[in-house]
């Protein structure tokens, strides 16, 4: 348990260590960065309210995480957010090969984008992202193999690189 | 896919400049919230438990002086609850008041509402150390309608019918002509009686009164002569002369009034001439 001074460190220095990896978890997801930053806010006041305790900071990390992809799936679930039409983010700032990465990635499916996300941006194995995921890291293996498969359709990829399980 | 160009593209993906700091003070806002909430509740629960007790208290208190005696002297029977020390956990009402019925047998009164059987069990009288032994004025032997009783039980008065634990006192009424001889006669009689001592200056022309000082004193018939006692002696014509001179040493008194400057002599001890 913290006391006052002690949680608000915390949460000071969650915020700046863990902030830019979870509103992009919450990106690939909700494909909006206004939303993904809400639901950001969400997470760390959850963190706030709950006080959890971890063991080390890859344990603090991995509950943000968990709590920032639940609650980009419930956004993603409110019936507000299907029914409005959003403008399409603007990537326009990137250079062209990022940009068009980035909305290739964007296009897939969510079961492919979030894997190839938590890999290509967080460096997670695939045994860690099947822990993340709750599934099983050759279901995950498969669903990085389609995404990639996909994504190597329309950008083309590299052609020796494997997924390691 | 180079990982590269996707971990570089994400990395450039512009966010609010300031998040973190806004996101902070939102943060410590709504600690803030929540702390004066916790701190109302608490408050509020603070107060509520309070009201809560003292209600019971309340409720505690009037349930057990709901029988209580008046608090000013009344002829009334009544009876009052009187808790022992928490300790004991028994109660106490007391017996007070004026016997309005009693039983055939003799062993059971009314007072007020409420029937008291006196049983082998009751106590009669006080027996705390420094009591006195209770008289027979004070405790009498029977019970009669119109008795004051004092005393207490433990049982249940809500019953209606209790054994006394204790009669104190058992007191006969005053009877109503005593009662009113006490209240038309003063407690202590008193009357005024002056001496009248001296010698006369002056006798009236009748020869029944004299004037002794300033003050005029008639003898009448209703005048006593002389000292009436049993170890006195027979009062002598040279000490008490039945005419009434000038110069004569007289002695007596009255219970008139004086002040009006004439009296009737209420008993004439002497009344002697002046020695030659």
């Amino acid at each position: 348990m913290y006391n006052s001074f002690e949680l608000n460190e915390s949460v000071r220095r969650a915020l700046d260590l863990y902030s830019p990896s979870l509103i992009r978890i919450a990106f690939a997801y909700l494909k909006n960065t206004a939303d993904a930053e809400e639901v950001a806010q969400d997470v760390f006041l959850a963190y706030l309210q709950k006080r959890p305790v971890f063991d080390n900071g890859e344990h603090e990390k991995a509950w943000l995480i968990r709590a920032t992809m639940n609650r980009s799936k419930n956004m993603l679930k409110a019936g507000w957010f299907r029914s409005r039409n959003p403008v399409p983010e603007d990537l326009s700032y990137l250079p062209k090969e990022e940009s068009d990465v980035l909305q290739a990635v964007l296009a897939l499916d969510k079961k492919y984008r979030i894997p190839i996300h938590l890999h290509y941006y967080e460096g997670y194995s695939i045994q860690e992202i099947a822990t993340i995921l709750e599934a099983k890291p050759a279901t995950v293996g498969t669903w990085m193999a389609r995404g990639r498969a996909i994504l190597k359709e329309k950008i083309g990829g590299i052609e020796d690189e494997e997924v390691c399980l | 896919m180079k990982k590269s160009v996707y971990k570089s593209a994400m990395s450039h993906l512009k966010t609010s400049e300031n998040f973190q700091e806004a996101t902070y003070n939102k943060l410590m806002k709504h600690k803030e919230t929540m702390n004066m909430e916790l701190s109302k509740k608490r408050k509020v629960i603070g107060w509520t438990v309070g009201i809560a007790a003292c209600a019971a208290l309340a409720v505690g208190i009037i349930t057990l002086n709901q029988d209580a005696p008046a608090s000013t002297p009344s002829s009334q029977p009544t009876t009052s609850v009187m808790t022992k020390p928490p300790t004991m956990g028994k109660m106490a009402v007391n017996i007070d008041g004026i016997i309005s019925e009693v039983c055939e047998d003799g062993k059971s009164f009314k007072v007020g509402e409420l029937w008291v059987d006196v049983t082998d069990q009751t106590k009669l009288g006080s027996s705390e150390p420094t009591a006195a032994k209770p008289s027979d004025e004070l405790l009498q032997k029977k019970f009669e309608v119109g008795d004051i009783v004092s005393g207490y039980t433990s049982q249940d008065v809500s019953t209606g019918k209790v054994t006394a634990d204790v009669i104190y006192n058992l007191i006969a009424p005053e009877k109503e002509d005593e009662a009113q001889d006490s209240e038309a006669k003063p407690a202590v009689q008193g009357k005024v009686a002056v001496n009248i001592d001296g010698v006369i200056s002056e006798v009236s022309e009748d020869g029944n009164s004299f004037k002794v000082g300033d003050l005029w004193v008639t003898v009448t018939q209703e005048t006593k002569m002389g000292i009436d006692g049993p170890t006195t002696a027979a009062p002598s014509e040279e000490l008490l002369q039945k005419e009434f001179k000038v110069g004569n040493i007289v002695s007596g008194f009255t219970t008139d009034d004086v002040s009006t400057g004439k009296v009737n002599a209420t008993n004439i001890y002497n009344n002697m001439a002046p020695q030659q």
